[in-house]
């Protein structure tokens, strides 16, 4: 019955002794000798310690370093993608290592070479090497349609790189952009009618044509216009826009959690169109050379004939 | 002095005084201060028409003169002044909604003359009226009721007197100014003082009236000018406007609150002061009339909202007596001139310049890759109505280099809106365009002379016509000699007039706001 026990606690202490180191290595960055573990778990004996820190060598999850006469064990990062370098000589791990500095922005191939000091030619044999492991991949950027960053394989590009919700395929889709546009412009102007016919009392009215960005979100959810998820802040740059375009104003409500609660509402124009579009002359696009007895002249003008007409 | 601004007074004198006259002020207005012998030799006009037409226009208050150093007169001519003729139609036309027939025509007759005596010009008009009531067979009205309304446009300060004039030892008049105290440009003369004076042979009187003068009696107010207070007339047309803009912003009720603020406040705010008096909750809500049916939580709820509003329309100052507050005056020009601007950006060059042109006034300061951000508008379209509107002026653009060899490449290239700049963009188009208006109608008018002369000269059988007592048939005959293709021809210059005039009187709306406000601007520059 004891022997019975013992015999299945031994892997378990095995794989609980392998954490443990793991655990301890991760605390100290560093990288950690024999007596930090000896100190951190002395339950358990020289044998037990020695056979999980060969394992753990053996799959690439700890290194070994020599200071002194003492051996140091820390911890392998990237250990799974290491395993895939190892084929790969000096030159292919600096590239690697450039780019996984580059992060989610990825990095130029020109930044490459200048990092790296490698040859053209070398270098993009390298990235194709790397490319073909599914160790990292190009991107192409919205800034510049030619310009291919590459980053790792397994990363999420950046906003800057892709562009958001507003591009696909690198292409800004401005009627997307201008339909949501419209529909939460008349979903503010429809409720700011329905505040303003509801209820009698002026600051009422106010409120109730006030919409947060979270409603017009749901909104423009349930319309089903949008093939992508949108978020509320892709919504609130649409919103944003209305606001540029002086059709919607913006206010803010503090909630009780602290954040601010964006609002928005619809607002009439402060005056018609200006007296002098009134007249040809306000748009004409060559009034700084119209005089009298001129080429272009008030007396022979055009586009007052068709006006006047 | 902006070119189109002399072109669009030059036309307006043509328009009015004639060619000699329009000359004259063309020459001082580009050249300044002049005495006559200059003007003269540059003019090629004889020393003795000069001196007409300057009189013309001193008694328009358009010329003022001065004696120099060396003892000779110069004349000086005030531009705005005479652009300001633009604007008379609407002079008259707020004395009509104010006032009445009465002062319609009172200022009517004000501005043709330039200046006139109380006496003189109610006499005139009360025989334009009688004219008039006679005709639609309505009882006459006495003298005394024009002169009532004389005193009441002077006692709003619609009217006042003319500047008085300095004379030297030999009782030569030799300037003219602007007395010390404002008060006495509102005293109305003692009509019934009735004492002859006599006259000084060279007094004030303008020339080209005198000799008629001498004929009549003296009259008992001889001596005292009256003219159109055009500085009163312009805040009235602010007040509107500010009325206008919250009505169309927030509601008619809060623009009934606005308009009894600007009563309220009206006496005691200082002339061209950015925020109006203070005002008490108590006091405005006392001012309403009862016919609104607003209660006190009401105004409480409106004036909250007009202060929280997003053009600034009014701010409470401070809570003692539950609560004080002024308008914000300056503010609200602002907006509107701001509106005005916006408007001619959207119509000139379409909406999306109209966002990317606000984000710049929002934001302030931004490199191109952010307005293509904030306005969400992809690269190249973004680029290409940025540089139009920067071609145009109406953005500028400002340098900051990270090193001191300002290479392109290492320099940061930021955006911005300078509304004042844009705004005198505009003012100056705005010239332009009224000028242009005013050529093309003279035009118009020109080519039709032929069939407008017909018309005239018909009118004219038909009233004699109707003096000797015609019958109908013969009445019909002539009327026939104005053939339909000419009746069509005289139809279109009628309507093409009345486009013109009208576009003339919208295009001086613009006017109005930029120049008021560039005017308030100004005077809330630091000087450095």
């Amino acid at each position: 019955m004891a022997a019975n026990v013992e015999i299945k606690q031994e892997p378990v202490e095995g794989v609980d002794l392998e954490t443990r180191i793991i655990n301890l290595c991760q605390q100290n960055p560093s990288g950690i000798n024999e007596e930090t573990i000896k100190d951190d778990m002395p339950q358990f004996d020289v044998k037990q310690r020695v056979t999980a820190i060969n394992r753990l060598l053996s799959t690439g999850r700890l290194e070994i370093f020599k200071s002194g006469s003492k051996l140091i064990y820390r911890i392998k990062d990237g250990q799974s993608t290491n395993s895939q370098l190892k084929g790969g000589d000096n030159q292919e791990k600096l590239v690697y290592q450039i780019i996984k500095e580059a992060g989610n922005k990825g990095i130029w191939i020109r930044d490459i070479r200048y990092k790296s000091n490698l040859l053209m030619t070398q270098l993009n044999k390298i990235l194709k090497n790397l490319e073909s492991k599914k160790l990292i991949k190009a991107v192409k950027s919205v800034a510049a349609s030619k310009k291919k960053v590459y980053m790792l394989y397994n990363l999420e590009p950046d906003r800057s790189v892709t562009g958001g919700a507003w591009y696909s395929d690198q292409d800004f889709e401005s009627e997307f952009v201008e339909v949501l546009n419209q529909q939460c412009f008349k979903y503010l102007q429809q409720k700011a009618i329905t505040a303003a016919e509801g209820k009698s009392d002026p600051v009422a009215q106010k409120n109730g044509s006030y919409a947060s960005s979270s409603e017009i979100w749901t909104f423009i959810s349930k319309l089903g216009i949008s093939k992508v998820q949108l978020a509320v802040e892709d919504i609130e740059t649409i919103l944003d826009t209305l606001v540029y375009d002086g059709k919607v104003e913006e206010s803010f409500l503090e909630a009780q959690s602290g954040d601010r609660k964006r609002l928005y509402r619809s607002i009439k124009p402060l005056i018609e169109t200006t007296g002098l579009m009134r007249m040809p002359c306000g748009s004409c696009p060559v009034v700084d050379q119209c005089r009298e007895g001129g080429v272009i002249s008030p007396l022979t003008c055009v586009y007052m004939k068709d006006w006047l007409s | 002095m902006s070119k189109c601004k002399v072109e669009l007074a030059y036309q307006i004198l043509k328009e009015l005084h004639g060619e000699v006259v329009a000359e004259i002020a063309r020459h001082l207005m580009k050249f300044g201060p002049r005495h006559i012998k200059l003007i003269s030799e540059v003019t090629q006009l004889r020393v003795n028409q000069i001196k007409k037409g300057i009189c013309i226009l001193i008694q328009h208050n358009f010329v003022k003169f001065d004696r120099n150093k060396k003892g000779v007169t110069e004349y000086a001519i005030n531009t705005d002044a005479v652009s300001l003729q633009l604007r008379y139609p609407r002079y008259i036309y707020c004395a009509k909604t104010l006032y009445g027939d009465a002062a319609e025509l009172l200022v009517e007759e004000l501005l043709q003359n330039g200046q006139s005596l109380m006496s003189i010009a109610s006499e005139r008009v009360t025989q334009r009226l009688n004219e008039a009531l006679e005709a639609t067979g309505n009882p006459k009205i006495t003298s005394s009721l024009v002169r009532d309304k004389f005193g009441l446009l002077v006692k709003t300060h619609f009217l006042r007197r003319c500047q008085t004039v300095l004379t030297d030892d030999e009782n030569r008049v030799i300037s003219s100014e602007e007395p010390k105290e404002t008060e006495s440009l509102f005293i109305l003369p003692p009509l019934e003082a009735g004492s002859k004076r006599k006259r000084n042979p060279d007094g004030s009187g303008p020339p080209s009236k005198r000799s008629k003068m001498e004929e009549m009696d003296i009259p008992p107010d001889d001596g005292v000018y009256w003219m159109i207070n055009v500085e009163r007339f312009h805040q009235y047309f602010r007040d509107q406007l500010i009325i206008n803009c919250v009505n169309s912003k927030i509601d008619k009720q809060a623009g009934e609150i606005i308009r009894n603020m600007l009563r309220l406040s009206e006496i005691k705010t200082e002339p061209h002061s950015t925020v109006s008096a203070t005002m008490t909750i108590t006091e405005i809500f006392h001012s309403l009339p009862k016919e609104l049916g607003m209660t006190k939580h009401i105004v409480e709820q409106y004036l909250s909202i007009l202060t929280e509003d997003s053009v600034d329309v009014i701010s409470k100052v401070c809570d003692s007596s539950g609560g004080l507050y002024v308008i914000n005056i300056f503010k609200v020009l602002k907006s509107l001139c701001q509106a005005h601007i916006e408007s001619f950006v959207q119509e000139r060059f379409g909406s999306k310049c109209l966002r990317i042109f606000r984000v710049l006034i929002l934001k302030k300061h931004l490199e191109q890759k952010q307005i293509e951000e904030y306005a969400m508008i992809p690269t190249k379209e973004a680029k290409e109505l940025l540089y139009n509107m920067f071609a145009e002026h109406f953005i500028t653009l400002t340098e900051i280099s990270k090193t001191v060899d300002h290479a392109p490449s290492r320099t940061y290239y930021v955006f911005r809106v300078n509304i004042d700049q844009v705004a005198r963009i505009i003012l100056e188009k705005c010239y332009k365009a009224a000028g242009n208006a005013i050529i093309r109608r003279q035009m118009e008018v020109a080519k039709h002379k032929r069939v407008l002369d017909k018309q005239e000269r018909v009118d004219a059988i038909i009233a004699s016509l109707d003096q000797a007592g015609a019958d109908e048939a013969q009445k019909e005959e002539i009327k026939e000699t104005i053939t339909p293709p000419e009746k069509e021809q005289l139809e279109r210059c009628r309507t093409t007039v009345n486009m013109l005039e009208q576009s003339e009187i919208q295009t001086d709306e613009t006017i109005f706001i930029i120049e008021t406000y560039l005017y308030y601007s100004l005077l809330n520059t630091p000087i450095k």
